[in-house]
């Protein structure tokens, strides 16, 4: 799901904008870290495939059909960092090029598919693939797809797009619908692809440590049951707030406070220049202490 | 495929092409940030913005229809959260969803109709975008037309055999993506053989003119005006 421009408020596409932009700054340098050249054009190329996969329909019962979403597949096959870069591409390309999603809306969208979806695929992975590797790539496409369509729901929800409860409840099982059908895709996916078996086609391999089932389970039930229900409380704003309020440090409080609590009330202006400021002062953080890393990474080489 | 169109389009020449991306894309921020701060209310407000992209259409020299039915694709998304929202009894804000989203597709469109993604993606790059994000989206924006063709044919190849199903689908998938795997292993040393350095070479970098100076604030200050007046 993509959000177009116009349906989140400023705090919120603010806010998420200033998440996204260092989030993927340290994953940027993480994969730029573990990675050669060699593997530019291949993170390309793969968030070329991913595109065109949308062609590839799947029927899923009468009449319906579903298509690949591709983080946890992308995830399993490049790993979490690279993944989470050619997710971001993906999602950059389709606001861009294909006006599909809005432009201050965009670290909303990045982080709900290629950081949120990449991660909720790849964590089942991670902790059950040592157990029942076909069940743990299921439960990675179910979860990836949940977690990224409650994430935007959720965000609508706080921008005051009104959601009658019954609407919500409808939209939850559409999207457990559509999780499942990613899970089921993802699944034979892979297993279409490791039965080619081509020699330079290696899917990283499961990690070898994992952690204990109940653990593990309970962990991923933890996840999913988070999401929803902060997609179920986002619909009850007034709480949100007197959490945000009550519980926010002391140095959150003197701008939260103008922000959110007397916001509506407040000038635009003060929440468009408070923003714009977060926005800026995070560019400069990014850009400061990459500067920062690259010298001390010289000077210790 | 139509996003061909908006290729051609932004390979135009008109004083809306010639400014320098980051200026486009500044001007493009102010506008979106005007648009998105607007009362629900205010449809002076909205008029005002319309007729703002109606001049920078016109500055442009791109096909206005064309234009605006690809910004018009957005609608059908909002006009679903707007229904709900005037039956929840706010058409005021229902009325105002469906404006800012088609207003702001429609600005982000002619930034993309004015200037070739490469050239955007350049310049992201001299705003310390970081570069390995900025090359996989070059490539990935190079290939998506190939591996999309590719996709193509085999629902063609599909359809005359009357569709997939399930498994035969998630072959199909397999193909792909394996080919696109050898694909990038192939443009990988290809590149190689050709001197590829890890960065693509500009013929020309990206030069800040007075004249974007002077586009960057007549339209911010546009966006603003707007914004406080009406």
């Amino acid at each position: 799901m993509h959000i177009p421009d116009g349906f989140l408020s400023p705090p919120v596409w603010g806010a998420f904008d200033a998440l996204a932009i260092p989030v993927v700054a340290v994953v940027a340098r993480r994969a730029q870290r573990e990675m050669d050249n060699r593997k530019i054009p291949l993170l390309g190329v793969m968030g070329a495939f991913v595109f065109a996969a949308q062609m590839i329909n799947f029927p899923v019962g009468p009449g319906t059909s579903g298509h690949l979403v591709g983080g946890t597949l992308l995830a399993i096959a490049l790993g979490p960092a690279a993944a989470a870069i050619v997710m971001t591409a993906i999602v950059s390309i389709q606001a861009l090029v294909f006006q599909d999603g809005g432009i201050m809306a965009l670290g909303a969208n990045v982080f709900n598919m290629a950081i949120a979806g990449v991660l909720a695929g790849y964590l089942p992975y991670r902790l059950l693939a040592g157990i029942s590797r076909p069940f743990a790539i299921f439960a990675g496409g179910v979860l990836s797809v949940l977690c990224s369509a409650c994430l935007a729901l959720a965000e609508l929800v706080i921008s005051g797009v009104p959601m009658p409860r019954r609407l919500l409840f409808l939209s939850l099982g559409l999207f457990l619908v559509s999780a499942l059908i990613e899970g089921a895709i993802t699944l034979a996916a892979i297993r279409a692809i490791e039965r080619l078996n081509i020699q330079r086609l290696n899917p990283a391999p499961a990690p070898r440590r994992t952690a204990s089932p109940v653990f593990a389970s309970i962990g991923l039930v933890a996840v999913a049951l988070a999401v929803v229900g902060i997609l179920i409380a986002s619909t009850n704003p007034d709480g949100i707030e007197h959490l945000a309020v009550a519980h926010a440090p002391a140095w959150m409080h003197a701008p939260l406070a103008d922000y959110q609590v007397h916001g509506m009330a407040s000038p635009w202006l003060r929440r468009a220049i408070a923003g714009l400021a977060g926005l800026i002062l995070i560019y400069g953080a990014c850009v400061f202490t990459g500067k920062l890393i690259s010298r001390y990474s010289q000077r210790s080489a | 495929m139509h996003h061909v169109v908006v290729e051609r389009w932004s390979r135009g020449s008109s004083p809306l092409h010639a400014r320098d991306p980051r200026a486009k894309l500044g001007a493009l921020l102010g506008f979106l940030i005007a648009v998105s701060t607007t009362e629900s209310g205010s449809q002076f407000a909205f008029a005002a913005y319309a007729a703002l992209l109606a001049a920078a259409i016109i500055a442009a020299r791109v096909p206005a229809g064309a234009l605006v039915r690809r910004a018009a694709l957005v609608l059908p998304f909002s006009a679903t959260f707007a229904l709900i929202t005037w039956w929840s009894g706010d058409s005021a804000r229902a009325l105002a969803l469906a404006e800012k989203s088609f207003l702001s597709g429609l600005a982000a469109l002619i930034l993309v109709a004015t200037t070739p993604i490469t050239d955007l993606l350049r310049s992201l790059e001299t705003l310390h975008v970081p570069r390995v994000l900025i090359l996989v989206i070059q490539f990935l924006y190079r290939y998506l037309f190939v591996i999309s063709e590719q996709a193509q044919h085999m629902r063609l190849a599909a359809a005359s055999r009357r569709g997939l199903r399930f498994r035969a689908a998630a072959g199909a998938l397999g193909v792909l993506f394996a080919r696109s795997w050898e694909r990038a292993d192939g443009i990988y040393r290809a590149m190689l053989a050709r001197g590829f350095s890890g960065r693509f070479p500009a013929l020309a970098p990206p030069h800040f003119h007075a004249a974007d100076v002077v586009f960057f604030c007549a339209s911010v200050s546009a966006s603003l005006a707007i914004r406080l007046a009406l």
